[in-house]
């Protein structure tokens, strides 16, 4: 049972049990509400019954050109609602949005490399490994920039994988 | 700002931009020495000395940065056109702002703006200033200018937001909404409308006036293709068909979305409601506020015939059972929740459904039992049982259970669900202890049977079986309470923590963990549990209830202070920087963020920990230097005599208070900061539904915050009245600001006894009474503190009456003195809320009694070396009051040293005999066949025979390192960490009052 809607500045207030799980970053206000400000139709929130929040996405819109794409900045589910594929309903809600109305040509996203668990999701979600990014986490961690093409991007230039790796310097957007 | 370069009030980028770049990489004192330059070369620019200000403010010159914004004001004040430019404005906005002197930034920009009337990029500067302001009417004034100007949409919305905002915040008259909607009517007549957001203002608009069908009207225009999600927009419609009471065309739009989207709980209850034509779901819709999760739903039905009522039902059901068929491959928990919800209706209807409802609960457990979320899913429903029902529904699920044919993690997840479901029907309270105790111990011989499932799992994914650990916590929480064997407590310690010795990730452990600890006074490890949760940003106003109110009745000081320093640092930016977030959503034309914006940024203002830690932290700076009366003068100073704080103690009687903080997370024996079960005795308690705690928290709260804030003014005034106390008492005349402190002293103490519940007399009387014994303390409730505080300013406000000075060490002794017998006679689990009262009444009341009679013997002396003993002081010596004064350190001296020597022979055991004490709390009596201990067998049992094929390398290898007297030493050592912090205090408290008992011996 699941109601998923746009992710207000309330929500912040009732994240708890979500955010408190240690993989979930608890940003400062000015992130999250950066992103409310900035692009509201892509940060979502999704409830159980007595309006408990199962979890979220966060995510953006950016680049230029080919590059023209969105991003998924956070997505996170809590431990009492996993495997029921929330996260992949939320995952889709963004590219359906990047897709849809916002005509991108491909979703990304990062991850720790030795994240092996959402590497998997991702992977089943139809992403692919892109391109390694050296120490993008803290300057100690690698990075992997995943991504999945959109309908735009016909010939799905957008995800032939780079051979080399790169670093956080390299990146076009933060 | 890298964007804004150019010439800036005549001068080249080149020679700004390395300013600019030496303050983003801080090196503020080459900016100041580039900007120096700058200045010789362009003395009469604003924008350079802007550039100044800005470096100053950054170096912590704020005075000198404060001057020079003025003196570039002044320049671009004067007559010379040329110089007015957004750059410079925005550049000393900047400044100012840091500087609290947003009224000046906002002057500048305004005096722009009526220098050159058609500058949209000043007005926008202007708009911007008064969103800071939060000035509504003059940033509608100012937006509507610029679409007069510009004819954008945007500038208008900008507008339309404003008006919605004078109604919401400022409670302006609803007549404005009208003025809006007359507004973008006109605006659409003419250059119809683009962006979506603008859409929704506008629907938005229309629902605040109540006009739905307008609503509807336009959202089934030509406009309502600017909504580019069907589901949406059918949601929109469903909600304004619905609160126009057509509910036959909302019923068809809601089917609609749940053939679109099944699985739509929200959904199908305003479908359900609809149905029933029930409004109450709407009741509140327009109070946003709403962030507690909403437990019972509220029906209504009396306006239904029972006919009406059976085939709305019945049409619900065959929606349900079709949609069903459809999902039937899904696992989609949606269409059988809602077949759950019927029957709950059914229930709340008065249809005699209730075997229906447990027929379809154990339906929907075959189903989902093994999910993490059935318990909370059918919440609920369970609330609507009866409570033999409740009994039934177990016994079912139990009955039913799946153990042969299915996986090992199902039937897990299901056992893990009947005691969820157990724990939140309270059946568990009625069982008897033995069986409690039989049913931990079967949950620890489960969870070690189910290790080896999370053998190859991921460090990082949660592992099977891991609730089990946290129910059995609670079990043995519950054992503890109805025997008072502290052995209980012990095991449940043990439990938990092993439980992260293992997966050192969950959080649930350690909000566990903390409160125990916090009960049994281990306050430094339930400090470290609480810090392990990486509580930050908006999770310290969500989070920190669990841990603050223990510190602040707690000796460690230091801890205490970096978490309302957090705290506070985080509430205060927000509050700073949420205006720019506001003015950013205006930019990017997200108008529904602008009016969430606003309200939210109120909600946290008026949040009631905020309010109450910023009067704490004042406390605590006055607690920690009670010791030396200059020292709390100057943080008096800086508190301006605590004026400011009365002020906000009349404000706070007639603001709302906000709730935001997050009890679900809270263990089930302390369902609020202000609630311990476990202090009390036992009693059958129901926690489903885990009280709504906040509704009764509101007046108390309020109510305590008001009293907090009095006390730094009647500090203040308290410390005045016993300066000249000493000498007034042996001379006739007083002086008249004498007379002006205290009378004002007795009209804030007539105020705090009405905090109180009482008034000035028979606040007097209640402590005259209870030291005299006429009385038991006991009826000081949990106000003790309040109470003991107001005898102490009552006494500095009647100094010269001898029976008040001895009232008071009556009273001081007496209470000090129950707590210590009380102590002596409980065990040792019990012990530490009597040592938190102590903690209390020798850092507040007593600490403040202090600083009084430092005040009195600081103006007795003889304030020069050359004086020598006068007459008048021979007077002073032998005075009533002298003598009181000195009878009262003495009593003082003798009670605190009675709370030393009990500290000292806590200490005094060896921390080995400790350890064995507790340790010995957990060995089980075999002949008594029960009791603590059992649990904790189990578990210590299996870490001897696992092995590491079994459950894998590094479950292994943390079994290995667990060890029980390493978890009890270090509870043990925390418990005396506390006493030592307190011991501290007691002593350097007894110390002043030597010092003072000496220097009084010399007047």
């Amino acid at each position: 049972m699941t109601t998923i809607r746009r992710f207000s500045c309330n929500d912040l207030l009732r994240f708890t049990s979500v955010n408190l799980d240690h993989l979930t970053e608890t940003f400062n206000m000015s992130f999250y509400m950066t992103y409310l400000a900035r692009w509201p139709d892509y940060f979502h929130v999704s409830e159980a019954p007595g309006n408990r929040v199962m979890g979220y996405i966060m995510g953006k819109v950016e680049g230029q050109g080919e590059s023209w794409h969105g991003h998924v900045t956070a997505v996170t589910v809590s431990p009492e609602y996993r495997r029921q594929q929330l996260a992949k309903k939320l995952m889709n809600l963004l590219e359906d949005i990047s897709d849809k109305i916002d005509k991108g040509y491909f979703v990304d996203l990062f991850v720790r490399a030795s994240n092996t668990p959402a590497i998997k999701m991702y992977e089943k979600l139809g992403y692919i490994i892109y391109r390694r990014v050296l120490r993008y986490y803290s300057g100690e961690e690698d990075g992997l920039d995943m991504r999945k093409a959109l309908s735009r991007d016909v010939e799905k230039k957008s995800v032939i994988p780079l051979k080399r790796p790169i670093t956080p310097d390299e990146l076009e957007y933060d | 700002m890298a964007s804004k370069f150019g010439l800036a009030g005549g001068i080249p980028e080149r020679r700004v931009r390395p300013i600019w770049d030496a303050v983003d990489s801080r090196q503020f004192k080459n900016a100041l020495k580039l900007v120096t330059s700058l200045l010789s070369k362009y003395p009469k620019s604003p924008y350079a000395l802007a550039l100044k200000a800005l470096v100053c403010e950054r170096m912590g010159k704020t005075d000198e940065a404060l001057s020079v914004c003025l003196e570039a004001k002044e320049l671009l004040y004067k007559d010379d056109s040329s110089l007015m430019d957004d750059l410079t404005l925005s550049t000393l906005q900047i400044v100012l702002q840091r500087l609290d002197h947003l009224d000046l930034a906002t002057s500048c920009y305004a005096h722009a703006c009526g220098k050159f009337p058609n500058n949209l990029e000043l007005m926008m500067g202007l708009f911007n200033c008064y969103v800071r302001e939060y000035s509504f009417v003059r940033q509608q004034q100012t937006a509507i200018k610029m679409y007069k100007l510009a004819g954008e949409e945007r500038f208008l919305l900008w507008a339309v937001c404003s008006i919605q905002l004078q109604v919401l915040c400022d409670k302006s008259g609803e007549k404005l909404l009208l003025l809006a909607e007359g507004l973008i009517k006109k605006h659409i007549a003419s250059h119809s409308m683009h962006e979506p957001e603008a859409l929704m203002v506008y629907i938005s608009l229309l629902e605040q006036q109540s006009k739905y069908n307008d609503a509807l009207e336009v959202l089934s225009g030509d406009l309502g293709s600017l909504l580019m999600i069907e589901v949406d927009k059918l949601r929109i419609q469903g909600r304004l068909l619905a609160r126009a009471n057509d509910y036959s065309a909302a019923i068809d739009v809601y089917k609609k979305i749940l053939e679109l989207s099944p699985d739509d709980w929200e959904c199908f209850l305003h479908y359900l409601g609809c149905l029933l034509e029930d409004d109450s779901i709407w009741k509140y819709f327009d109070n946003i506020d709403q962030i507690h999760p909403t437990k019972l739903i509220e029906c209504k039905f009396s306006h239904l015939t029972e006919e009406m009522f059976d085939s709305r039902i019945s049409s619900a059901s065959d929606l349900v059972q079709k949609l069903q068929r459809d999902t039937e491959n899904t696992n989609l928990r949606g269409p059988y929740l809602a077949e759950l919800e019927i029957e709950k209706r059914k229930l709340l209807y008065g249809k005699k459904n209730d075997n229906k409802l447990l027929e379809s609960l154990l339906q929907y457990f075959l189903k989902f039992g093994h999910l993490a979320c059935y318990a909370s899913d059918v919440e609920a429903c369970l609330q609507v049982l009866a409570p033999h029902k409740k009994v039934e529904l177990v016994g079912m699920l139990v009955k039913n259970s799946d153990s042969v044919s299915a996986s090992a993690t199902k039937v897990l997840g299901q056992t893990t669900t009947i005691l969820k479901v157990q724990e939140l029907t309270g059946n568990i309270f009625e069982l008897p202890l033995d069986e409690i105790e039989a049913s931990a111990v079967t949950l620890a011989k489960l969870y070690c049977q189910n290790l080896p499932l999370s053998k190859d799992l991921d460090p990082q994914e949660s592992m099977f079986g891991e609730e089990l650990l946290s129910l059995i916590s609670n079990m043995l929480v519950q054992l503890f309470w109805r025997t008072r064997d502290f052995g209980y407590l012990a095991e449940a310690i043990m439990v938990l923590e092993l439980g992260l010795t293992i997966r050192g990730h969950v959080w649930q452990y350690k909000i566990l963990l903390l409160h125990i600890y916090s009960y049994i006074g281990a306050l430094p490890l339930a400090f470290e549990r609480y810090k392990a949760l990486d509580v930050k940003n908006i999770l310290t106003e969500t989070v920190s209830h669990h841990i603050l109110r223990q510190m602040l009745e707690s000796p460690m000081w230091v801890d205490l202070s970096s978490l309302l320093n957090d705290y506070l640092k985080f509430m205060d930016d927000h509050l700073r920087e949420s205006a720019d977030l506001t003015f950013l959503a205006y930019r990017h034309r997200n108008y529904s963020k602008v009016i969430e914006f606003v309200l939210f940024k109120q909600r946290l203002q008026h949040s009631n920990q905020y309010q109450a830690a910023r009067v704490e932290a004042s406390l605590l700076q006055l607690k920690q230097n009670a010791n030396s009366i200059e020292e709390e003068e100057r943080i008096l100073e800086n508190l301006k005599s605590g004026v400011q704080l009365v002020e906000l103690s009349n404000d706070i009687g007639s603001k709302t208070l906000r709730f935001n903080e997050d009890m679900q997370t809270r263990p089930w024996w302390t369902p609020c900061p202000e609630k311990n079960y476990l202090l009390g005795p036992f009693e059958e308690i129901s926690y489903c539904p885990k009280e709504n705690v906040n509704q009764d928290r509101e007046e108390n709260v309020k109510r305590a915050i008001q009293k907090k804030c009095l006390l730094p003014r009647i500090i203040y005034l308290s410390i005045q009245c016993s300066s000249t106390a000493l000498k007034e008492s042996v001379e006739t005349n007083g002086s008249g600001s004498d007379l002006k402190i205290c009378g004002e002293l007795k009209l804030l103490l007539e105020e705090y006894a009405k905090l109180l519940g009482s008034s000035l007399s028979d606040a007097v009387d209640m402590i005259t009474q209870i030291s005299q014994g006429a009385r038991s303390s006991e009826s000081l409730g949990s106000d003790l503190m309040d109470w003991l505080n107001f005898a102490v300013f009552w006494n500095a406000w009647s100094l010269s009456s001898h029976e008040h000075w001895h009232m008071l060490d009556l009273l001081f002794e007496k209470l000090i003195q129950e707590r210590i017998r009380s102590i002596g006679s409980s065990k040792m689990s019990s012990c530490y809320s009597d040592v938190q009262v102590l903690v209390q009444i020798i850092t507040e009341p007593l600490a403040w009694h202090g600083l009084i009679i430092q005040s009195c013997t600081r103006s007795s002396l003889p304030s020069g070396k050359k004086k020598k003993k006068t007459q008048h002081s021979d007077h002073l010596a032998s005075s009533p009051m002298s003598q009181a004064i000195k009878d009262s350190v003495q009593s003082l001296c003798s009670t605190l040293q009675e709370v030393s020597n009990w500290l000292l022979s806590q200490m005094n055991n060896p921390e080995v005999d400790q350890l064995e004490r507790f340790l010995s709390t957990l060995k089980r009596n075999d002949d008594a066949g029960g009791g603590p201990g059992q649990v904790l067998a189990v578990l210590e049992s299996f870490i001897a025979s696992s092995e590491e094929s079994e459950v894998g390398n590094r479950i292994f290898e943390a079994l290995k390192s667990w060890n029980t007297a390493d978890a009890a030493r270090k509870t043990v050592m925390a418990q005396e960490r506390v006493l030592r912090e307190f011991l501290q205090i007691c002593e350097s408290k007894r110390k002043l009052l030597e010092t003072l008992k000496q220097q009084m011996s010399h007047i």
